[in-house]
């Protein structure tokens, strides 16, 4: 007789445990892509960016400048050309390769850089710009390239909107959960795995959040965007810090 | 940034009356579900001591010889159920009843008929029991679920007439939460109810059973008793 007490009372802790363990387990549904963010060449790409915008600038400046100090027209028609030549180059070609070729750079860059006062996030907001016009003229293509560019997307805006906690080093790395939903919007990022440093991954938490939304991933069809960009991880991981 | 919904995390923040609810259904569930395992094996066990006791019956042995048989394992502690506890009832009875010789035959069958009728009364009321439970469980935890969700539902539309900004987010929480109720009413009801059904049908199969065996069993005995009664005559 005590077999058919003890017997179903097993049956009914082992479906009840199986029915919770089921529910909390695959409630949250495992992340498709991981994206790398090496924030690195970033921190010379929003400078390079920064000098082109300046660009324009300048030629308005020595307009209302030359007057007074008239007698040197030399140097006001040099600097512009010795500001403009290496610009463009960097700005447009260099920005998507690795910070190889930058180092001499930002030595020449800063001088110049007082001048405009372009904030960060309109930094942010210019290279967002640009690549999303990658992004839109090479939607013909296929989607999985699309997304690619996307991809791309995300990396370089998350970037430009971290700004590096001192205490980061080379070789951190924070992984974070991200998902979106079809708007492009951020609902929510969770640290999947810690670099050991809290205040690097705040800040990486921060530059997600700061960038708050993708809006472009809009124009991403609808199956695409469930495939991969629901849901994603992204990898933190500076690279080209000097120390 | 708000952190993933986890379930848990939705149950444990539920308002207090969509609680009760859960905590009535999941009590329901775990009960009903032990009623189910536990039915299930008492009537595995049922349907094996019927057969096994069938087979011994038609293969000819002594009714008395069976009979003894009976009383050692009931003197050894063993519960005595189903068929054999019917055809227990009567044969005590009908060997009582012979023993009086005042009593004819038709009297001692009649008696022998009433404490089989009886038996199977007993046996019948042991295969139903915790039927009921699974019925009413079965018919009423998918209403309490849907009390629990509307209750918390009514509560979170209550909260969106107070908030200036009216966004999805945040009346989701609170309409996810109470769906819950609904679910577990659901998952407390389905299998009850289906339990339930089958249960039933086997119970009619067993009385079934239970009742050819008193004809065929008082076939027998009314047999004996005339015999019996017509050797004690030519004896007189």
């Amino acid at each position: 007789m005590p077999r058919i007490i003890v017997r179903p009372a097993l049956a009914t802790l082992l479906i009840h445990g199986l029915l919770l363990l089921s529910l909390t387990l695959n409630w949250g549904v495992q992340d498709r892509e991981v994206v790398k963010a090496k924030p690195a060449p970033t921190v010379i790409n929003a400078r390079l960016v920064d000098a082109s915008e300046f660009k324009p600038k300048p030629k308005p400046k020595p307009v209302t400048k030359k007057p007074q100090p008239k007698p040197t027209p030399k140097p006001v028609v040099k600097k512009p050309v010795e500001t403009t030549k290496p610009k463009p180059k960097p700005a447009v070609v260099k920005k998507p390769k690795v910070a190889a070729k930058p180092k001499p750079v930002p030595m020449a860059v800063p001088k110049p850089q007082p001048a405009p006062r372009i904030t960060r996030e309109e930094l942010a907001r210019i290279a967002r710009e640009e690549l999303a016009a990658t992004a839109a003229a090479e939607q013909a293509s296929a989607t999985g390239e699309m997304s690619a560019t996307f991809v791309a997307l995300i990396q370089q805006t998350v970037i430009n909107y971290w700004s590096r906690p001192p205490s980061a080093r080379n070789g951190m790395e924070a992984e974070l959960a991200i998902q979106l939903i079809p708007t492009g919007e951020v609902v929510s990022v969770t640290i999947v795995r810690s670099s050991g440093n809290s205040a690097f991954d705040r800040s990486a938490v921060n530059a997600v959040e700061k960038a708050g939304a993708f809006p472009e991933l809009q124009t991403l069809p609808s199956a695409e965007f469930e495939r991969t960009f629901r849901r994603f991880r992204l990898l933190f991981k500076p690279e080209d810090l000097r120390y | 940034m708000e952190e993933q919904l986890s379930l848990l995390d939705l149950v444990w923040n539920a308002s207090f009356t969509v609680q009760m609810v859960m905590a009535i259904l999941l009590l329901a569930s775990i009960i009903s579900w032990y009623m189910i395992v536990n039915r299930f094996l008492y009537f595995r066990d049922a349907h094996d001591e019927m057969y096994r006791f069938e087979e011994r019956f038609w293969s000819g042995i002594d009714l008395s010889q069976l009979y003894r048989e009976g009383n050692e394992r009931a003197s050894d502690g063993q519960a005595i159920l189903g068929m054999e506890s019917i055809f227990r009832a009567g044969f005590k009875e009908f060997s009582r009843l012979a023993q009086q010789p005042e009593m004819d035959s038709e009297a001692v069958i009649e008696g022998s008929r009433r404490a089989m009728r009886v038996a199977v009364m007993r046996e019948e009321e042991r295969l139903e029991r915790h039927l009921a439970f699974m019925a009413s469980v079965g018919s009423t935890s998918p209403y309490i679920g849907l009390f629990g969700t509307v209750w918390g539902i009514m509560h979170s539309f209550r909260g969106l007439a107070n908030s200036t900004q009216a966004t999805l987010a945040t009346v989701a929480p609170g309409i996810s939460e109470a769906l819950i109720a609904t679910a577990m009413g659901l998952f407390a009801a389905i299998p009850a109810v289906l339990a339930y059904n089958r249960f039933a049908a086997r119970v009619e199969v067993f009385s079934n059973r239970y009742d050819t065996f008193t004809d065929e069993f008082s076939g027998i005995l009314s047999r004996q008793a005339y015999a019996l009664r017509n050797r004690e005559r030519q004896e007189s």
